[in-house]
């Protein structure tokens, strides 16, 4: 008898135990669900969602669910900080995994901060999220980098038959950012080329008429332009009109994720076929079994034969935060934090790390000639080459 | 100094822009001049132009002239649109308080704009250029798209039949006297209700069309209704709100000081035209060719 009781009295204090196992893990994701950025922030949310779908299909981690909770930041510095704070006081997140715009990660950037709390950052690019003054414990990023993203880009246009080039990009951080590096880089590994004429117009031009007219003034060879999502459709259809494709020969990279699918499907034969440019990830890469598993999962969860490239970054981001939780043990944000440094995780893209100086993963992107295929009513870049970027990172 | 083939095709790109804006600024002044009320859910009226069009294309599949038909479905559809708001909604603003129609077609266009939101999604959508209008061709050194040029003469032809309407036609003298004083026009026996409600579905239509004509020449996404009712809103504002010819002499003026503001500005285009924009409040408040409110 007496031993019943004590098992009974055991289990009864045992319960809250039980129950703190329990309890989920809270992730916040502040990330831009109206507006032109949405087209990102969206799909991205949803590759974070089918993350924790799946992971806790399979039971969760240490034995508790994840739950995602997503705010929509409105692609605005001041919103997302908003969200964060409001993330963490009302919803008690444990983590933060979120944010899209170069303005919006180094403000949440300094929330997580001061709330000693974990933060991945999936997508923004600018290098001032990791740079040294404004690094601290709590921020990790797996997106690529503008020093990334523009040195990938120079390399490849340093192999083309061009000396004369000129830049078309957005003036704000990420434009600026990420076509100084792409100078930088293309006069270091190619001191013939010459840069003939840079314009900058403002973040979300919708006429660029008169900014193409001046530039090809100036006669480029090659252009290099960082127009991203769906203002890339407004250029290069203002572009194709005005015979700039043909007269550079198609010598044209656009990064800012210029050939996604879901850019070249949205402007099927309009898209400028032949020029080159990247994505962060393509449902027809298939390089390894795990992508093309991934891709099939991600094509029934988003019910689209053609599913977004912009998943993944949720994805990833959640990937990252579990097998630290895992690997930490704990859902603390100290020990999450410290798992996450030289974190290797095998991601759908391939392995990624973590980098213990700068807490930046080494995330490359998808770089191709746009090619018409057959196969697809819309472009598609062929062939397609995953560019590490391990050697253009500092 | 730039050669003389630049300056021309520069001039172009700034004229295609201006007649654009004056498409979408006409309508807004249009209310603005016979309703008194500024109309700030224009722009999405526009931006849902665009999507109907995209729509309409889908509907129609292949086949000869389906830009031309969707272009003007979508207008219709707008103005249609228009024409339900008007008699459910705006009948209520007339009169009320600035601040209160402000808000109201504010609240309006964010409601319009997020209502597309669900039912287009978020991705960016694409309309080609008709294939009647999809080439080049070559004047005094510069490319000219045919289609921009379908656009700089589509401007002034709007702008002519206005004013013929305005000016010459029984329905025009309605219109004007319906501006000056409602009251009496009513008094004399016009039905100033469906006058109002014509108005609003004429400037919906432009507003439609504009948009839906603009499509060929950018994406269409969500938020292109706030920027170009600030810009439309610019060129009212230059030009003298509810002034036909303002209107239209305003979008010429922000069109060539955007595109000509960037060779002497390069990155500070956008800032001549507010510099403009204020200039005009100061020195002549009531715009270009507006008239003073008394």
């Amino acid at each position: 008898m007496l031993h019943v009781l004590t098992l009974l009295v055991a289990a009864l204090l045992a319960l809250p135990l039980v129950a703190e196992a329990q309890k989920p893990i809270k992730v916040g994701m502040p990330m831009p669900l109206s507006g032109p950025p949405a087209l990102f922030g969206d799909p991205a949310s949803k590759g974070a969602q089918m993350f924790v779908d799946e992971i806790n299909a399979k039971g969760g981690v240490l034995g508790r669910k994840l739950e995602l909770i997503v705010r929509d930041s409105k692609a605005d510095a001041n919103e997302a900080v908003r969200v964060a704070r409001e993330l963490i006081l009302k919803e008690n997140v444990d983590f933060l995994v979120g944010t899209l715009t170069s303005a919006e990660g180094p403000a949440v950037s300094v929330v997580a901060k001061e709330n000693k709390i974990v933060f991945i950052a999936p997508i923004p690019k600018t290098d001032q999220l990791t740079a040294a003054d404004k690094l601290h414990p709590y921020v990790f990023r797996v997106a690529a980098t503008t020093t990334m993203e523009g040195r990938s880009a120079a390399e490849i246009v340093a192999k083309w038959p061009v000396t004369q080039v000129a830049t078309m990009s957005f003036d704000y951080a990420y434009g600026q950012d990420v076509t100084r590096a792409f100078v930088e880089h293309l006069k270091k590994i190619k001191p013939s080329a010459q840069i003939v004429d840079q314009q900058w117009p403002k973040l979300g031009e919708q006429d660029y008429n008169p900014f193409i007219n001046a530039q090809m003034a100036k006669k480029p060879e090659a252009i290099f332009s960082s127009i991203w999502g769906g203002f890339f459709v407004t250029y290069s259809k203002q572009a194709k009109a005005l015979g700039v494709f043909d007269t550079i020969k198609y010598n044209f990279i656009g990064v800012g994720e210029a050939a996604t699918p879901e850019t070249t499907k949205s402007m099927g034969a309009d898209y400028p076929v032949g020029i080159w440019g990247n994505s962060y990830d393509a449902f027809y890469w298939g390089e390894t079994a795990a992508h093309r598993d991934y891709t099939a999962r991600l094509s029934k969860y988003l019910k689209d034969e053609y599913p977004s490239s912009w998943a993944i970054q949720g994805y990833i981001g959640m990937q990252f935060l579990t097998e630290a939780i895992r690997k930490a043990g704990s859902a603390e944000s100290d020990k999450v934090a410290k798992a996450l440094l030289g974190l290797a995780v095998e991601t759908p893209i391939g392995p990624l790390t973590i980098r213990e100086k700068d807490h930046q993963a080494n995330r490359g992107q998808l770089y191709g000639k746009t090619v018409k295929d057959p196969k697809y009513p819309f472009a598609i870049m062929k062939p397609v080459t995953y560019v590490d970027p391990s050697r253009f990172m500092d | 100094m730039p050669d003389a083939s630049f300056v021309f095709a520069q001039s172009l790109s700034g004229l295609t822009a201006a007649m654009f804006l004056f498409l979408i600024a006409s309508g807004l002044s249009l209310i603005f001049g016979v309703l008194r009320v500024l109309n700030f859910a224009h722009g999405t009226f526009y931006m849902l132009g665009a999507y109907l069009a995209f729509q309409a294309m889908l509907w129609l599949g292949p086949g000869p002239g389906r830009f031309w038909l969707a272009a003007l479905g979508a207008a219709l559809g707008i103005a249609l649109l228009g024409g339900v708001v008007e008699r459910v909604l705006f009948r209520h603003l007339y009169g009320k308080e600035e601040l209160y129609q402000l808000l109201f077609t504010y609240a309006l266009g964010l409601i319009l704009s997020d209502a597309a939101k669900i039912f287009w999604g978020t991705q960016q959508k694409s309309v080609s250029r008709p294939p009647e209008l999809a080439g080049s061709f070559s004047l005094f050194g510069a490319t000219i798209p045919q289609y921009n040029l379908f656009i700089i003469l589509l401007g002034p032809s709007i702008a002519l039949a206005f004013w013929f309407v305005l000016q010459r036609t029984r329905a025009g003298r309605f219109i004007r006297a319906a501006a000056l004083d409602r009251e009496t026009l009513g008094a004399l026996g016009v039905n100033v209700t469906a006058l109002y409600t014509g108005v609003f579905m004429l400037a919906s239509f432009l507003g439609g069309l504009g948009g839906a004509l603009i499509s060929p020449m950018r994406a269409t996404t969500p938020g292109m209704d706030t920027e170009v009712i600030v810009e439309a809103f610019v060129v009212v504002v230059i030009g003298g709100l509810g002034s036909l010819w303002g209107t239209f002499l305003g979008a010429v003026v922000y069109g060539q000081v955007l595109s000509f503001g960037i060779l002497f500005f390069p990155r500070f285009s956008i800032f001549a035209v507010f510099a403009l924009m204020a200039a005009v409040l100061i020195i002549r408040p009531w715009g270009l060719l507006g008239r003073p409110l008394r």
